[in-house]
């Protein structure tokens, strides 16, 4: 059955290549998703636990080279991911087919480069995902760099610059990945994750340090998690706009899906408990909560600075991030449920925030905070779509979000780590900040003259922005099914796995039952309407019939507060904003580059005497010492 | 059947009391400033008044929506503190869960505000926000602490330990630090003086109330009971042992409201940044520092 998704995953990709350019071919693709999803759901075996035991298919490909086996598998954990993937790729390309497809071949762009970079990301997330040896591994991680590259550098010039930088990144981690794997090759004699685990219990302190820092910053440049996040917002803000609802939503979950294949499933969370740094209450597992808890912070801190809805959307994409690796770091039951649902729900809202941000794009040409506001009187379904995305975000009940850092929060106070909870907290509060100046500076305030004949996102974009809205709602409602294939792959990985019903998780120190809490909360608002309504009639006025301190408003005033949104706040923290990454950055780039001018002088002989005078020098330290 | 009816009573209640803590507000303000103070129902005559008014302004759909979910989400919210004899939905979901759905009403007013386009009110909201984002590391931590002692987040269960062990059990006696946080925290949850910037009338016309008339700003008139009523209530659950019956426990959750908002009264309004710093500063200390005490 995986043989079945792999070939017509292949085959998607071929047809983009081959007939992207048809006006039709979208659809086609979006059926043909479609079809990879039904080939998922025939494994869906693999995402329940059945009779205490998980299933994994094999697939029947299988190649030797240089005397190492390749095969790949797929088990609770990469069909968990794989769902993802591809409910992301269907739903992107369907917003893709319709108007959008249109405009962006009349703006001269190539649908055949977009779709093909569509289907080769999925593809070669599918052989990511399917990997079974460290061989396979390798290859899966250097198709997906390489086909996020394409589909980063599709955009504009800028795309193209900021997707070089990535390559850049992505280059130094699958040498750090490499460098890990020459490392396991040393130490286990095989590639096969099955030696390396049985190695790693024998292997000195210093030797499994080295290997897990490789792997976690190999993997954790795909995360972009601290302090290799640099390159992510800007260039998936750049990135086409459904090209950046998939990456968004699932692109840099590879990285915590090898992260916890080598980390979590091969090494296991107890060695990394063995790992002690100088201190001895601070081990190997601390350390990644700790950069997941900053990549946390920094993020989402650095996203409530930004003008630009794409690049806000992308910080918090990496901020978020964090919350999936720290609750995967807490390794119990609770926290480690809460990190891998949360790689689900974040993929639900960002694709639908993304999607969102980019029907606006289509109708009035730009994502600038500071040029919009008042859309909802004209897209009042797209700003829904974005509600719900919000909440999603800033995980606020009742919808799904809520729950996967419901279940990290509860882990940490049951952990005992108030620094780790303070700073998860912190996290949410600043996404709330940045989300309601996200929602307001798009849709509530003012309506612009020039936007007031806008008209609602097509039909094409609205469908899969309301079945993600949709998703998010229900999986709110009914934490329970996605937790189901949570506790398949919790327990593929090695974690504890948690006991839990439909509503959320029942405990007698504290559960959570989301069917209550959403109903209660429903209940709420329709009292609060009943009492809203027993008021009198009220009247609608224009939204220049406003108190303006007894000034008249005009069509041509701007009456809109969005530029510098929380000064107050600003006028505190303000001062951290340092750009120190930026400014390591810039370092340690122009360090290689001038390394590269001075080994450039040497091989090209700009300066032979240097080279006389250092052959002297050393001849006479010889001679004379 | 009885559980619908206890999730009826919980909000009914919680609205009564909140409308008496309105008046005691009131007075109290007024005591300190010589003056009698509004008469015993006036706070019944204002919501009355603003329902009934015949001119009322809506700047659109959102601008409803807003009050329905300000006022919804607390009605919700109340369901999930136990009073004396009501459990309500307290096994539901803990006092994490409620702290979060706390944020839904002010998500709401805050969307409500966005849609009337007035940058005064957008204002406000920022404000209000970055309040809420000072009030809430302290006072995250004190819920840290209190989870963690108790070895649980159910409030019912907290309130259980407390009652069963009496008085040397209660949070205050435990864990004196994180009360004495709790407390400090408590003017600025409430959003009364002095951290009443973003309401600021002389400044930006009274901040999210602007554009603000008639039933929209009765809605956030009963927020504001409600608001009162869980911050007391919270507070009597994590510290007062709640209540073994309903006249000590009103005795103890109107002295919760009653007591820091008669010394705040006695301060000058504090700027967003001075607010942050001074939230940041004093009750995170003393927040830490009490933790250290009770997980040592």
């Amino acid at each position: 059955m995986l043989d079945t998704l792999l070939l017509l995953s292949l085959f998607s990709a071929g047809f983009a290549i081959l007939a992207g350019n048809r006006s039709m071919s979208g659809w086609v693709l979006t059926l043909l998703y479609g079809a990879q999803l039904a080939a998922l759901l025939s494994m869906s075996s693999l995402g329940y636990i059945s009779d205490g035991g998980t299933t994994i298919i094999e697939s029947s490909y299988t190649f030797t080279l240089l005397g190492f086996s390749l095969h790949w598998q797929f088990d609770g954990l990469s069909w968990f991911f794989a769902l993802i993937v591809i409910m992301a790729a269907l739903l992107s390309n369907w917003f893709a087919s319709g108007e959008w497809s249109q405009r962006y071949r009349e703006q001269g762009g190539s649908l055949r480069m977009f779709y093909s970079a569509l289907a080769l990301n999925v593809l070669s997330m599918l052989i990511l995902l399917a990997s079974g040896d460290f061989l396979s591994l390798f290859i899966g991680w250097e198709f997906v760099s390489w086909a996020s590259f394409l589909m980063m550098a599709l955009g504009s010039d800028k795309a193209a610059r900021y997707a070089m930088r990535y390559l850049v990144y992505a280059f130094a981690g699958a040498m750090a990945v490499l460098g890990g794997m020459a490392l396991v090759y040393v130490q286990a004699g095989s590639l096969e994750f099955q030696a390396l685990r049985e190695a790693v219990p024998g292997m000195s302190a210093s030797s499994l340090w080295v290997l897990v820092l490789l792997f976690a910053s190999g993997f954790g440049v795909k995360m972009a998690l601290i302090p290799f996040h640099l390159w992510q917002a800007k260039a998936y803000a750049q990135t086409l706009g459904p090209g950046a609802a998939f990456l968004g939503a699932i692109s840099s979950r590879m990285g915590l899906f090898a992260m916890i294949l080598v980390l979590v499933k091969v090494i296991g969370i107890s060695q990394l408990t063995r790992l002690q740094l100088v201190f001895p209450f601070f081990n190997a597992r601390d350390l990644l909560a700790w950069l997941a808890v900053l990549t946390l912070i920094f993020a989402t801190f650095t996203a409530l600075r930004q003008h630009d809805a794409r690049r806000l959307l992308a910080w918090h994409g990496i901020g978020q991030g964090g919350y999936m690796l720290l609750g995967i770091m807490i390794a119990d039951d609770l926290g480690s449920a809460g990190g891998l649902m949360h790689v689900f729900n974040h993929a639900t809202y960002q694709a639908v925030l993304f999607m969102t941000v980019t029907a606006v794009i289509h109708r009035t040409g730009t994502a600038d905070l500071n040029k919009l506001g008042g859309l909802v009187a004209r897209m009042p379904l797209s700003f829904f779509a974005m509600l719900i995305g919000i909440i999603g975000l800033a995980g606020l009940p009742p919808m799904n979000g809520f729950v996967s850092k419901w279940l990290i929060y509860r882990s940490l106070i049951l952990d005992g780590s108030p620094m780790l909870f303070l700073a998860a907290v912190a996290g949410t509060l600043g996404t709330i900040l940045s989300v309601y100046k996200l929602i307001h500076n798009m849709f509530l305030g003012q309506l612009r003259v020039e936007y007031e004949k806008l008209d609602e996102a097509p039909w094409s974009m609205m469908f899969p922005m309301m079945i993600l809205s949709v998703i998010i709602f229900v999986t709110g409602y009914f934490p329970g099914l996605v937790l189901d294939w949570v506790n398949a792959a919790q327990s593929v990985a090695g974690l504890p796995v948690l006991e839990h019903t439909l509503g959320g998780v029942a405990s007698d120190k504290g559960g959570l039952n989301m069917i209550w809490i959403v109903s209660i909360l429903l209940f709420g608002f329709a009292v609060g309407t009943l009492i809203l309504f027993s008021g009198g009639r009220s009247r609608r006025v224009h939204q220049l019939d406003n108190y303006a301190g007894g000034h008249f408003l005009t069509a041509d005033t701007r009456y809109q507060y969005s530029d510098n949104f929380y000064p107050g706040l600003m006028h505190l923290i303000g001062p951290l904003y340092r750009k120190s990454f930026r400014w390591a950055e810039r370092g340690l780039l122009s360090s290689v580059d001038s390394a590269a001018l001075f080994m450039q002088g040497l091989y090209r002989q700009t300066q032979p005497v240097a080279y006389l005078l250092a052959v002297l020098v050393l001849s006479m330290y010889w001679i004379l010492v | 059947m009885h559980l619908l009816l206890e999730l009826l009573l919980m909000p009914l209640v919680a609205f009564i009391v909140g409308l008496a803590m309105v008046l005691m507000l009131r007075k109290i303000a007024a005591r300190l400033q010589r003056r009698i103070g509004p008469p015993f129902l006036q706070p019944v005559y204002d919501i009355v008044k603003l329902y009934s008014k015949e001119t009322q302004i809506s700047h659109g759909l959102i601008h409803e929506m807003g009050i329905v979910m300000a006022v919804g989400g607390y009605i919700a919210a109340e369901t999930l503190l136990p009073v004396p004899g009501m459990r309500g939905l307290a096994d539901m979901g803990g006092i994490v869960t409620l702290t979060y759905l706390l944020m839904v009403p002010s998500l709401g007013m805050a969307l409500g505000v966005g849609q009337c386009a007035n940058p005064n009110g957008s204002i406000g909201i920022s404000r209000a926000l970055t309040a809420m984002l000072a009030y809430d590391v302290p006072f995250i931590l004190v819920v840290f602490g209190v989870a963690w002692v108790h070895g649980t987040t159910n409030l019912a269960e907290i309130i259980e330990i407390q009652q069963q062990g009496g008085v040397q059990t209660w949070g205050l006696v435990q864990m004196p630090l994180l009360a004495l946080a709790g407390l400090m925290t408590l003017p600025a949850m409430m959003g009364k003086q002095p951290f009443e910037i973003y309401v600021a009338p002389a400044e930006i016309a009274t901040g999210p109330m602007v554009e603000m008339g008639g039933k929209f700003m009765g809605g956030l008139f009963v927020m504001q009971c409600f608001q009162l009523y869980t911050v007391g209530v919270l507070y009597t659950t994590l510290f007062l042992g709640g209540g073994e019956n309903w006249p000590v426990f009103l005795l103890k959750v109107f002295a919760v409201v009653a007591i820091p908002m008669s010394a705040a009264l006695m301060f000058p309004r504090y700027r967003t940044e001075d607010m942050l710093r001074l939230m940041w500063k004093w009750p995170v200390l003393i927040a830490l520092l009490g933790l250290v005490m009770v997980m040592t």
